[in-house]
C-alpha cells in the first residue's frame, strides 16, 4: 500500500457503499422470502428504512465522497498503475484533476448531506410502510454512490478505458436519479436524458476508438498527442466534441438539460448540473489536442456554437417558470462560454497555458455556485427558520457570484478578461461580457421565481427544511463564493493573473456593469409590471414556452425517419422468409415426386409378370414375323 | 516430445461415455443421473484446466490414427482449441445445473440429458479436432444430437422448428462435405496449423481456393447464423431454455463460428486469406449480419426471439474480428467467442427464469419484475449492458479491440458499424431494463403475472437462480480483471501473439 493507493480508495469507497446498500437489500429480501415461505404468496419484503441504526447508516452512506475530498486536499501529486484492471489502469492526480476532484467531492458531500434532509419525509413514510416511498428511497440510496463512483473515476483516470468506464457508469446510474420521483414528467425527462446520453456515448466511443487506434495508445495523454498529428484530426475531434458535448450541453444537444434537471430530486439536480456536466468539459480537456496544435475549423465551429448557447440559452431561459429550468438554461449558457474558450484554445494553441487555469477556475466556480443555487430551490420551497435577510443573502450570494458580481465569479471573470485582453481577443471579451448580462438576467429570474415559491410556501405553511438541508446549502453557498482561496488550483504562468489576485479598483466598473445593468433592467421590469398590468400579461404569455425547446422537433424527426427504416427491414425479412418457404416448397415437391415414383414402382410390381409376358409375346411376334 | 494422448481421450470420454450411461439409467433415477451429469461436468472442467496449465507450461497433447490412406482422425489440444473447450466445459457445468432445475418434474428427462451430454461431447470434439475431417465428424454429430433437444417438447411448433433446423444444417453439412473433399483433392490432407500447404499452391489454384473458401463459409455460416443463412435460429427458440442457452452460447452457433476461425487461421492462414481478398468479403457479410440482426431484434416482442436475433448479430462480431487483418482483430474475434458465450448464456438463463417462475414470455409482461426477481433481473441487466458494450463488462473489451483492429486493418468504416450496432443494442435492451426496474408491475398493483409459481425458497428455484448469477458475475469479472493472466482477453492475446502472427 502506497499513498497512491488512496486514489483507488476514492473510487472504491463509494462503490463499497453501493455494494453495502445492495447487499443489505438482498439480505433483507432473501430473509423475508424465507419467512414468507409458509404463506405461499409473494409479498414485497420490507426494505432498508427500518434496519440497523438509522443514523449510523446515513453517516456511513454520506461518507462516500469523503476519501476523494481528503485526497484532493491532502495527497501530493500521485499516479497509480493497475495492471489487472480492464486494459491496464492508470490513475493520476495532477493540478487540474485535483481541482476538479476537490470541488466534485465537496459538492457530492454537501448534496449528500442535503439529500438526508430532503428525503427525510420519504424515509419516514417508508418506515411506516409506504411501498412507493420505500421504492424511490431504495433506488436513490443505491444509485447515488454508484453515480458518484463513476464521476470520481473519470476524473482520476488517465487510461482511456477507465475514463470511459467512469463516464458510462455515471451516465447510466444517473438515469435512476433523474426519474426517481416516478412522475410522468420525470420519465419524460429521463427519456430525453437517456436517449441523448446514448447518442453521446456512441459518438464518444467512435471518437475514442478511432483516435486511440490511430495513435496506438491506451492513455489520454497519448490520445491527445496522437490527435495533434493525426491526418483526420478534425473529424475525430469533432466526434469527441459532440459526444462529450451532450453532457456539457452544447447547443442542439442540450435539450435534455432543461427537461431532466427540473424533474430530478433537488440534490440530484445539483450534482447533475454542478459536477456531472463538468465531465463533458473534462472529456474535451482530456481528449482534444488543446495547446498542442491548432484545429482552426473545429475551433471556429465550437466558438460559434458556444456563443449561440451563451446568448440563446439566456434568452430562452428567462421565459421559464420553474426555477430549476431557468438554472438548467443558465448551465447551458455558462457551458456555452466554456465551449467558446475551448474553441479559442483550438484556434490559438499558444493561449492554452493562460486559458487552462482560468478555465479550471471558471468550471469549479460554476460547478459549486450552480450546486448552491439548485440546493437553494429546495430551501425556498421549505423555508427554514432563518431571519429573512440572512436567507435571501445566502440565496443571492451564489446568484451574484455566478453573474460575476463578486467573490469567485468576479475572480474568474477577471482572470479571463485580463488574459484575453493581453492576447488581443478584446472582441471576445466584449461578447462574453454581454453574455454575462444574460447570466445576470437569468439569475434575477431565478431569484424572482424563488421569491414566488417562497411566498407560496409561507402562505401554505410548508414544513421548514431540516437542519441538514439548511446547513448543507449554506455551506455550499459560502464555500462556493470562497473557492479560489481554499482549493488549490493549477497555477497560471508567471506574469499572468493568478486566481487569488484581486482585480484593481480601476477595473471594477468594466467587470461589474453587466450585473449592474441586469439589476437595473430587472428592477425596471418589476416596477413597470406593477404600474402597467397589461405588460405583466404580455410577459406571462412568453412564459408559455416549454422547457426542452427543440426536443419535440427531434422526436418528430426521429419518428418520421424510423418508419421507412422499419419498412425496409420488414421487406428484407419477408424476402428471407419467402426464400425459406420456397425452399421448403421445393422440398415438398421433390417429396411428392418421390412418392409418385413409389406408386409407379408398386404399379410396376403388380403388373410386372403380365408386362414381362406381354413384352416377351411382343418380341416373339416381332421375331417370328 | 510427449504427446499425452491419455488426458485428451479421457477428457473427450468424460462427456462422450456419460451419454450411454444416462440412456441406461431408468427415468426415475434422478439422483444417479444428476450425480453422473455433474460429476462428468466437473471432471471435464478439471481436465481442461489441467490442459490449460499444461499448455502454459509448454506441454502438448495430441492423438491420431489413420482411417484410410490419406485421411486420418486427429485430436490435438492447441491454445485455440483449448480456449473453446474451456468455454464449453465451464458453461456446460452451469447449463447442466440449470437444466436440472428447469426440467424438474417434466417427462423425458433421460432422453434430454443423454442427448445433452452427446451434444457437449461433440462440442468438445470440435474444439479438439486436429484436421477438417475430424472437425466435420463432430460437427455432424452435433447437428444430429441437437435435433432431439430442439424438438424436446414434442409440440407441432417444436417439430416444425426441428424440421427447419435439420433442413438448414444438413444442407450446410453437405456443402461443408463437398468443400472438404474438394480441398482434399486439391491439396491432400491438411492438418490444422499446416498453413504452408495451401500457401505453397501456385497462383493457378487460387480460383479453386476462393471457391472452396466460399463453400466452406456457406457450410459453416449456417450454424454461425450468417444472414441469410440464419433462418433456423429464431425458430429454434421453442426449445427449452437450457437448450437455447447451450445453442447460442456454446454449442451450435459457436461451433459454426469456431469452424470459420479454424478455416481462416489454421487451414488457409490469415496471410493467404488476406492475399486472396477473402477477408473483405467476410467483413462485409459479418457487418451486414450485425446490423440486420440488431434491426430485426428491435421489432421482436418475444423475449427469446429478441435474444435470438441478438445472437445473430453478436456472433458475427467474431467473424468481423477475424476478418480484420492484424493482431488486434484476432484478439477481438477470439475474445468475443468467450465473451459472447458468457453474456448470452446469462441472458437465456434469465429468460428461462422469467418463463418458469412467472410464466413471462413477452417483453411487455416484464413490467416491475425487478422487484419480484431482483437476482435474475440483476443478472439480466449485467448481460444486457455487456451486450451494449458498457464497460467494465466484457462486451466493451470486444468492442474496443474490434475498433482497434479495424483501424489497424485500414477499415475505419467498421467503427461506424460498431457504433450503430451499439446504439441498436441499447435500443432493444434498455427498454427491457426500463420495464424490469422502473415500471410499476403486479407488486405495485398493476396487472398480474401470467402464471406465477413459487419454485423455491428464494425468488425462484436455487438451481435456476445461481447459474444465472454465476455467469453474470463471470461476465463482469472477466471484464474488470481482464488484465490478469488466464482471463479470456489475456488468453486470446496469447493465441494471437504466439500462434497466428506471421
Amino acid at each position: 500500500m502506497s499513498l497512491a493507493h488512496m486514489l483507488l480508495l476514492t473510487v472504491a469507497w463509494p462503490l463499497a457503499m453501493a455494494a453495502l446498500v445492495a447487499g443489505t437489500l438482498a439480505w433483507r429480501h432473501g430473509r423475508a422470502l424465507i419467512e414468507q415461505r409458509s404463506s405461499g404468496r409473494y409479498v414485497v419484503p420490507p426494505g432498508i428504512a427500518g434496519d440497523w441504526p438509522y443514523r449510523w447508516r446515513v453517516a456511513l452512506w454520506a461518507s462516500a465522497p469523503l476519501p476523494a475530498l481528503g485526497v484532493a486536499l491532502a495527497l501530493p501529486e500521485a499516479s497509480l498503475t493497475l495492471d489487472w484492471w480492464l486494459l491496464g489502469g492508470e490513475w493520476r492526480l495532477d493540478g487540474t484533476r485535483r481541482a476538479l476532484l476537490g470541488f466534485t467531492a465537496l459538492l457530492w458531500a454537501l448534496a449528500g448531506g442535503y439529500a438526508h434532509g430532503y428525503l427525510g419525509g420519504k424515509a419516514r413514510r417508508a418506515r411506516h410502510g409506504d411501498p412507493d416511498a420505500e421504492r424511490d428511497l431504495q433506488a436513490f440510496v443505491l444509485l447515488w454512490p454508484l453515480t458518484l463512483a463513476g464521476n470520481l473515476m473519470l476524473i482520476v483516470a488517465e487510461d482511456i478505458a477507465s475514463f470511459y468506464t467512469g463516464f458510462a457508469i455515471m451516465t447510466f446510474a444517473a438515469y435512476g436519479l433523474v426519474v426517481n420521483a416516478g412522475s410522468r414528467e420525470a420519465y419524460r425527462g429521463g427519456r430525453a436524458y437517456l436517449i441523448m446520453a446514448i447518442l453521446g456515448e456512441g459518438m464518444i466511443l467512435a471518437g475514442l476508438l478511432w483516435a486511440a487506434a490511430s495513435a496506438e495508445t491506451l492513455t489520454l495523454t497519448g490520445l491527445r498527442e496522437g490527435l495533434a498529428v493525426a491526418p483526420q484530426a478534425n473529424a475525430m475531434a469533432a466526434l469527441l466534441w459532440l459526444g462529450f458535448g451532450v453532457k456539457a450541453g452544447v447547443i442542439g444537444l442540450h435539450v435534455w438539460l432543461p427537461l431532466a434537471h427540473p424533474v430530478a430530486p433537488t440534490p440530484a439536480s445539483a450534482v447533475l448540473s454542478g459536477a456531472m456536466i463538468k465531465a463533458g468539459l473534462l472529456g474535451w480537456w482530456q481528449t482534444l489536442p488543446l495547446g498542442l496544435t491548432a484545429l482552426t475549423g473545429l475551433g471556429r465551429v465550437m466558438m460559434i456554437a458556444g456563443l449561440i448557447a451563451a446568448f440563446g440559452a439566456a434568452l430562452y431561459g428567462v421565459t421559464q417558470r420553474h426555477p430549476k429550468a431557468v438554472l438548467a438554461y443558465s448551465s447551458v449558457s455558462q457551458m456555452g462560454m466554456m465551449t467558446t474558450l475551448v474553441g479559442l484554445a483550438l484556434i490559438a494553441p499558444s493561449l492554452w497555458p493562460m486559458l487552462a487555469p482560468a478555465l479550471v477556475l471558471f468550471a469549479v466556480h460554476h460547478g459549486l455556485n450552480k450546486g448552491a443555487l439548485f440546493l437553494g430551490v429546495g430551501i425556498t420551497e421549505h423555508p427554514p427558520r432563518l431571519p429573512g435577510w440572512l436567507l435571501w443573502l445566502l440565496l443571492a450570494l451564489p446568484a451574484l457570484s455566478l453573474a460575476g458580481g463578486l467573490a469567485s465569479g468576479l475572480m474568474a471573470k477577471w482572470v479571463l478578461k485580463a488574459g484575453l485582453y493581453d492576447a488581443g481577443w478584446s472582441w471576445l471579451v466584449t461578447l462574453l461580457t454581454w453574455a454575462a448580462l444574460g447570466t445576470s438576467l437569468l439569475m434575477a429570474r431565478t431569484l424572482w421565481c424563488q421569491a414566488h415559491a417562497w411566498r407560496e410556501a409561507r402562505r401554505h405553511g410548508a414544513a421548514p427544511a431540516p437542519l441538514s438541508m439548511t446547513l448543507a446549502w449554506a455551506l455550499c453557498a459560502l464555500l462556493a463564493a470562497a473557492v479560489p482561496w481554499w482549493l488549490t488550483l493549477p497555477e497560471a504562468p508567471a506574469g499572468a493573473v493568478q486566481a487569488t489576485d484581486l482585480p484593481p479598483w480601476g477595473e471594477l466598473p468594466g467587470l461589474l456593469w453587466p450585473v449592474m445593468l441586469g439589476a437595473v433592467v430587472t428592477a425596471a421590469l418589476v416596477v413597470a409590471c406593477h404600474l402597467e398590468p397589461r405588460l405583466h400579461t404580455r410577459i406571462s404569455r412568453a412564459e408559455r414556452l416549454p422547457p426542452g425547446d427543440l426536443w419535440p422537433l427531434y422526436v418528430h424527426l426521429a419518428s418520421s425517419l424510423s418508419g421507412p427504416l422499419r419498412r425496409g427491414v420488414a421487406r428484407l425479412s419477408n424476402a428471407q422468409e419467402t426464400a425459406q418457404d420456397l425452399a421448403a416448397g421445393c422440398g415438398r415437391h421433390a417429396m411428392a415426386w418421390l412418392m409418385a415414383l413409389q406408386r409407379w414402382e408398386a404399379w410396376l410390381r403388380r403388373w410386372a409378370v403380365p408386362l414381362m409376358v406381354g413384352l416377351v409375346g411382343v418380341l416373339w411376334l416381332a421375331l417370328a414375323g | 516430445m510427449n504427446d499425452n494422448p491419455g488426458l485428451l481421450l479421457v477428457t473427450l470420454a468424460a462427456s462422450l461415455l456419460v451419454a450411454p450411461l444416462i440412456f441406461l439409467l431408468p427415468e426415475r433415477a434422478w439422483l444417479a443421473r444428476t450425480t453422473l451429469n455433474l460429476g462428468a461436468a466437473l471432471l471435464k472442467l478439471g481436465l481442461v484446466t489441467l490442459m490449460v496449465a499444461g499448455l502454459a507450461r509448454g506441454d502438448s497433447y495430441a492423438f491420431g490414427f489413420t482411417v484410410v490412406e490419406g485421411v486420418s482422425f486427429q485430436l490435438r489440444a492447441d491454445p485455440l482449441g483449448i480456449m473453446f473447450a474451456g468455454l464449453s466445459s465451464l458453461l456446460w457445468l452451469f447449463t447442466t445445473l440449470y437444466a436440472i432445475g428447469y426440467l424438474e418434474g417434466s417427462p423425458n428427462r433421460k432422453r434430454f440429458f443423454g442427448f445433452f451430454s452427446l451434444c457437449v461431447a461433440s462440442t468438445l470434439g470440435i474444439a479438439l479436432a486436429g484436421n477438417l475431417f475430424t472437425f466435420m465428424l463432430f460437427y455432424e454429430l452435433l447437428t444430429l444430437s441437437t435435433y432431439p433437444l430442439v424438438v424436446h417438447r414434442g409440440t407441432p411448433k417444436a417439430l416444425a422448428a426441428g424440421a427447419t433446423y435439420l433442413r438448414y444444417t444438413v444442407s450446410g453439412g453437405v456443402l461443408l462435405l463437398i468443400a472438404v473433399v474438394a480441398l482434399h483433392v486439391l491439396a491432400g490432407e491438411v492438418n490444422f496449423g499446416q498453413r504452408e500447404v495451401l500457401a505453397d499452391l501456385g497462383p493457378e489454384h487460387h480460383a479453386w481456393l476462393i471457391g472452396i473458401f466460399v463453400l466452406l463459409m456457406l457450410g459453416l455460416g449456417v450454424k454461425a447464423a450468417l444472414v441469410p443463412l440464419h433462418g433456423w435460429l429464431p425458430q429454434a427458440m421453442v426449445a427449452p431454455a437450457p437448450v437455447s442457452a447451450l445453442l447460442h452460447a456454446v454449442a451450435v452457433v459457436k461451433a459454426g463460428a469456431f469452424g470459420i476461425v479454424r478455416v481462416v487461421y489454421d487451414v488457409y492462414g490469415i496471410a493467404l486469406s488476406y492475399e486472396l481478398g477473402l477477408l473483405t468479403g467476410l467483413a462485409i457479410a459479418a457487418s451486414f449480419t450485425i446490423l440486420y440482426g440488431s434491426l430485426r431484434a428491435l421489432a421482436q416482442v418475444d423475449i427469446k426471439r429478441r435474444l435470438a436475433f441478438s445472437t445473430v448479430s453478436q456472433v458475427s462480431y467474431i467473424m468481423l474480428g477475424i476478418s480484420l487483418f492484424g493482431p488486434m482483430g484476432t484478439i477481438a474475434g477470439l475474445a468475443h467467442l468467450l465473451h459472447q458465450g458468457l453474456m448470452k448464456v446469462t441472458l437465456f438463463f434469465c429468460a428461462g427464469n422469467y418463463a418458469e417462475e412467472l410464466g413471462i414470455h413477452r417483453i411487455d409482461e416484464l413490467d416491475g419484475v425487478g422487484r419480484r426477481m431482483p437476482g435474475t433481473s440483476l443478472a439480466f441487466t449485467l448481460g444486457a449492458l455487456g451486450m451494449i458494450g458498457i464497460p467494465p463488462l466484457v462486451g466493451f473489451l470486444s468492442k474496443w479491440y474490434l475498433g482497434m483492429g479495424a483501424i489497424q486493418a485500414g477499415m475505419s468504416w467498421v467503427i461506424a458499424v460498431l457504433v450503430a450496432s451499439s446504439l441498436l443494442n441499447a435500443a432493444y435492451f434498455l427498454p427491457i431494463l426500463y420495464r424490469l426496474w422502473f415500471k410499476p408491475g403486479p407488486l405495485e398493483g398493476v396487472g398480474t403475472w401470467p402464471e406465477e409459481r413459487r419454485l423455491g425458497r428464494l425468488e425462484t428455484s436455487a438451481w435456476l437462480l445461481w447459474p444465472a448469477l454465476a455467469t453474470a458475475a463471470f461476465s463482469l469479472l472477466a471484464g474488470v480483471f481482464a488484465g490478469l493472466p488466464f482471463s479470456p482477453l489475456s488468453w486470446a492475446s496469447l493465441i494471437a501473439t504466439q500462434e497466428y502472427l506471421p
